[in-house]
């Protein structure tokens, strides 16, 4: 089946920090769109420290991989690993002994100049850092999603991950905050969707809450997305509406006890600056 | 009574605390300073101004955040005749 959109998007996804959840917001956006019937490549760039086959739950089909195509070992198109479970998403495997330092940004960018007419989505895995890889995977993207956790770290690194897309000329970046614990906001132990968006000032993408059955997903390789009852799938489901420009409403985690709201009241009137 | 209430509803949380650390970094991170240097920078503006002009009160050197742009705060208010 052929592309659905006429402008074909290619979407980093990054976040500074490592460890925060890009590479399962790759592969369950992916998914979820995929499942749409839209044409979908996933492209790792995390070369040496490759994860997203593993959880997508490719790893045994991947023969070759990014650093061969772009040395001319194999065709793009060769490269291109086809999802078991759905027809419309393809990965592109990053090289496992290899480096940053073996790609360049100008190949990035010609390796999606070739996909943007066959794709209606191109997801790039960002590796973890500021160096040579994040560079390489900024190079060929039109927008940005950064995913964040609600936590002073991953705020800074977020942040700073910011500057550096503003300095990039990026008009479209787009946050996601990941492992958010509605409980423990409550309780005064968690920064709030609001705190992060007050601390980054980007627009918000999506929030996806801390869940048990993502583990349990990744450890099958399937994504959680197709899991109907998880709340992180259907987050993830979520965001893969927005990107698709539909207006999705973000659950409200408000301070809803009444002793909450008495508090609330209480310090908004007494607590110092 | 007043201080009573103040103390029960002071916010101590952890939560707080995240988000008042993350203004000062954030802002530090974004602008290249650090508390020191704002100490330093003080100092000197004020050094120069005393040369001129009497300075009273209590002068304020900061940055203040609008949104993803920082900007100096100089307040210093100076002594009438
Ligand atoms: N919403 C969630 N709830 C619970 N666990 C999660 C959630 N999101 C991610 N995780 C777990 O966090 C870990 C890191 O996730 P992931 O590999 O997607 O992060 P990453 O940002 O791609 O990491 P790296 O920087 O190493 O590439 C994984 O073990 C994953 O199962
Ligand atoms: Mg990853």
């Amino acid at each position: 089946m052929g592309k659905k959109t006429e402008e074909s998007s290619v979407i980093v996804v990054t976040s500074g920090k490592g460890g925060v959840g890009k590479t399962t917001t790759v592969a369950n956006v992916a998914s979820a769109l995929a499942r749409k019937g839209y044409k979908i490549a996933v492209m790792d760039l995390d070369i040496g420290l490759k994860k997203l086959d593993l959880i997508l739950g490719l790893e045994n089909r991947v023969i070759y991989d990014i650093i061969q195509v772009i040395e001319g070992e194999c065709t793009l198109k060769q490269a291109l690993v086809k999802d078991k479970r759905f027809p419309e998403l393809y990965m592109l495997p990053a090289a496992q002994t290899r480096n940053k330092d073996d790609i360049k940004p100008e190949q990035v960018q010609e390796i999606c100049r070739q996909l943007r007419p066959e794709f209606d989505f191109i997801f790039i895995d960002c590796p973890a850092g500021i160096e040579q890889g994040f560079r390489n995977a900024i190079a060929a993207a039109d927008k940005a999603i950064v995913v964040t956790n609600p936590e002073v770290s991953a705020v800074r690194d977020a942040d700073r991950i910011i500057g550096m897309l503003e300095s990039a000329q990026f008009q479209d970046i787009q946050l996601v905050i990941n492992r958010l614990q509605a409980s423990m906001v409550k309780s005064g132990d968690m920064l709030s969707i609001d705190d992060l968006l007050e601390h980054l000032c980007i627009t918000l993408l999506g929030i996806v809450p801390e869940d048990k059955k993502v583990l349990i997903s990744t450890n099958k390789g399937e994504p959680i997305v197709l899991n109907e009852r998880s709340e992180a799938g259907l987050a993830f489901n979520n965001i893969a509406n927005r990107l698709l420009g539909q207006q999705v409403d973000f659950p409200s985690f408000e301070e809803d006890s009444l002793w909450g709201k008495i508090r609330n009241l209480g310090r908004n009137l007494f607590s110092k600056e | 009574m007043l201080d009573f209430l103040k103390r029960i509803f002071a916010d101590s949380s952890s939560r707080k605390q995240a988000n008042d650390r993350l203004r000062v970094v954030l802002t530090h991170d974004r602008t290249g300073t650090s508390s020191r240097l704002m100490e330093t920078l003080k100092e000197e503006i004020l050094e120069v101004i005393s040369r001129h002009v009497e300075i009273e009160g209590r002068p304020e050197v900061k940055i203040i955040r609008e949104g993803r742009h920082s900007a100096l705060d100089i307040n210093i208010p100076l002594k009438g005749r």
